[in-house]
């Protein structure tokens, strides 16, 4: 009874993760991210008017 | 009916595969946790399903799937240093039989460890991946919290479903597991998309978290009450409010105790008196076999060397009657004992240089989830805090997999590489998303420093 109803369960919710992956685009491609507000790196060295 | 369940489970998942062969990867991960043909009768225990799925997952990442956006980290390099070494050692192993069955499952572990992280390119492919990490293990945690709520469970009586003492069925590397996923199962509660938080997914979460926590006691394993102890600073170490939640953690505690079995509370006693524990004592007494065995073959004898050992060790107990304490010593000879330490299992069976190369893949492991935790501290823009708090929940349960490593032999288990892998995808994932973010078109700063500041 115990086993059936954890494996019931975590089976449901495992079909529920794949099933809602089928509908979602970002699984295989994600949106360029947003520029950085500020320059990191080399770039943060510069002075603002260059 | 089980097996007819789980067959239709493995079919749902194959077909929903070919839509999305992600799916594929998740569905090997799956298998590998939960070993559905462990539990089943028939039909499943007669097919190699590991063997499909994984084949299915490289083949369609092969021939599918994009690879540009893949990078390869040095930490890929390390595995594939001590899969090459661990086949070396395997080759001149002291137990060439007892070896080559170690073998046989530890290579598959690692290669998966190499492999993962190449598919791991999108934010939902992590979530989706600790997601089938934390529910695959829950399949077994809810079966052992539960029955712990119900009969108290006992060292070795705890029924987890399989009769197998391997993978996450054995009580000690359960334990382990289980405590070192909490912090997991927190980052999914907080910052799920697939299944966003409210409610539902928080009251699950909560009650997957107490059951984690009732592992340790069921199966009384008293390495997962270290791996608790070990939790509770982890999560204080970023917690706002954290005289609150040392209030609700000792009253939780202080509750607790008149409920933990008898046997639980005399078997926690025994790890301050290890000198009359066998269990203990036989430890102590195999790592220094281990240390005496290295200094003759410093390149390990191969898996399963602990066979070979023989150990002998005075075991001394106290005994009080009548205000007067007793000390009584005997003598215990005992052979092929296992390490109980995946430092010692590594140390003894792949020598230094094994011991050294596993070091660096778990310590850089906890050293870049702390870069990249630190790096993303900070930022508000709620499309990569994200990254930063999966860091800090891979770190946090990275630090008490080595704790529990301490006095469980599980160098090589592969829920563990699996983390590993997710770790190091992360790792890439994150570089290569910062560096997109800096990018800027030519075209860009030529106009900029085109316009005269007056006129803008």
């Amino acid at each position: 009874m115990i086993d059936n109803f954890s494996l019931g369960l975590t089976h449901g919710l495992l079909l529920l993760v794949a099933w809602r992956l089928i509908f979602r685009a970002d699984v295989d491609r994600e949106t360029a991210p947003k520029p950085d507000e500020k320059p990191g790196g080399w770039a943060d060295q510069r002075p603002p008017d260059a | 009916m089980r097996d007819l369940a789980f067959v239709g489970f493995l079919v749902a998942v194959l077909l929903l595969g070919f839509r999305r062969p992600f799916i594929f990867v998740l569905a090997y991960v799956y298998i590998d946790v939960v070993s559905p043909q462990r539990l089943s009768y028939f039909l499943l225990n007669s097919i190699p399903i590991s063997l499909i799925f994984f084949a299915l997952a490289l083949v369609s990442w092969l021939m599918v799937d994009d690879k540009a956006e893949s990078r390869i980290a040095p930490r890929q390099g390390l595995i594939l240093a001590l899969l090459l070494y661990c086949w070396g050692t395997t080759g001149n192993a002291d137990f060439p039989v007892e070896a080559a069955e170690k073998w046989d499952w530890v290579w598959k572990a690692l290669v998966f460890a190499l492999f993962l992280p190449l598919t791991l390119r999108t934010r939902v492919r992590f979530e989706s991946l600790g997601l089938f990490l934390v529910l695959s293990a829950a399949s077994i945690i809810i079966v052992g919290g539960i029955k712990t709520l119900a009969s108290g469970g006992g060292y070795g009586v705890l029924n987890l479903m399989a009769t197998t003492n391997t993978g996450l069925y054995e009580s000690s590397t359960v334990s382990t597991v289980a405590i070192a996923i909490i912090p997991l199962i927190l980052y999914l509660m907080r910052y799920g998309t697939i299944f966003p938080p409210d409610w539902r997914v928080k009251t699950f979460c909560f009650a997957l978290c107490f059951a984690c926590l009732l592992i340790p006691i069921g199966t009384e394993a008293r390495t997962g009450l270290v791996c608790i102890a070990a939790l509770g600073p982890l999560m204080l170490r970023h917690n706002k409010r954290r005289f609150l939640y040392l209030a609700i953690v000792g009253a939780l505690g202080l509750a607790s105790l008149p409920f933990l079995p008898s046997s639980f509370t005399s078997r926690m006693d025994t790890i301050t008196e290890y000198k009359a524990d066998s269990s203990a004592s036989t430890r102590v007494a195999v790592w220094k076999w281990t240390l005496d065995y290295v200094d003759l073959h410093p390149f390990g004898g191969g898996f399963d060397a602990y066979r070979g050992n023989s150990i002998r060790y005075e075991a001394v107990k106290n005994e009080t009657a009548g205000g007067q304490t007793e000390a009584t010593t005997t003598l215990i000879v005992d052979k092929s004992r296992a390490y109980h330490s995946s430092y010692f299992e590594m140390l003894g069976e792949q020598g230094w240089p094994g011991l050294i190369l596993w070091l660096m893949i778990h310590g850089i492991g906890i050293f870049r989830m702390e870069i990249l935790r630190r790096r993303y501290e900070r930022r508000s823009d709620p499309n990569v805090v994200w990254i930063g708090k999966l860091a800090d929940a891979l770190q946090q349960g990275h630090i008490i997999y080595l704790v529990g490593s301490l006095f469980v032999g599980m160098a090589f288990q592969p829920f563990v590489y699996m983390l590993v892998g997710m770790q190091i995808g992360l790792d890439t994932y994150a570089s290569r998303r910062a560096k997109e973010a800096r990018f800027r078109p030519m075209r860009q700063p030529i106009v900029d420093i085109a316009t005269p500041k007056s006129f803008s």
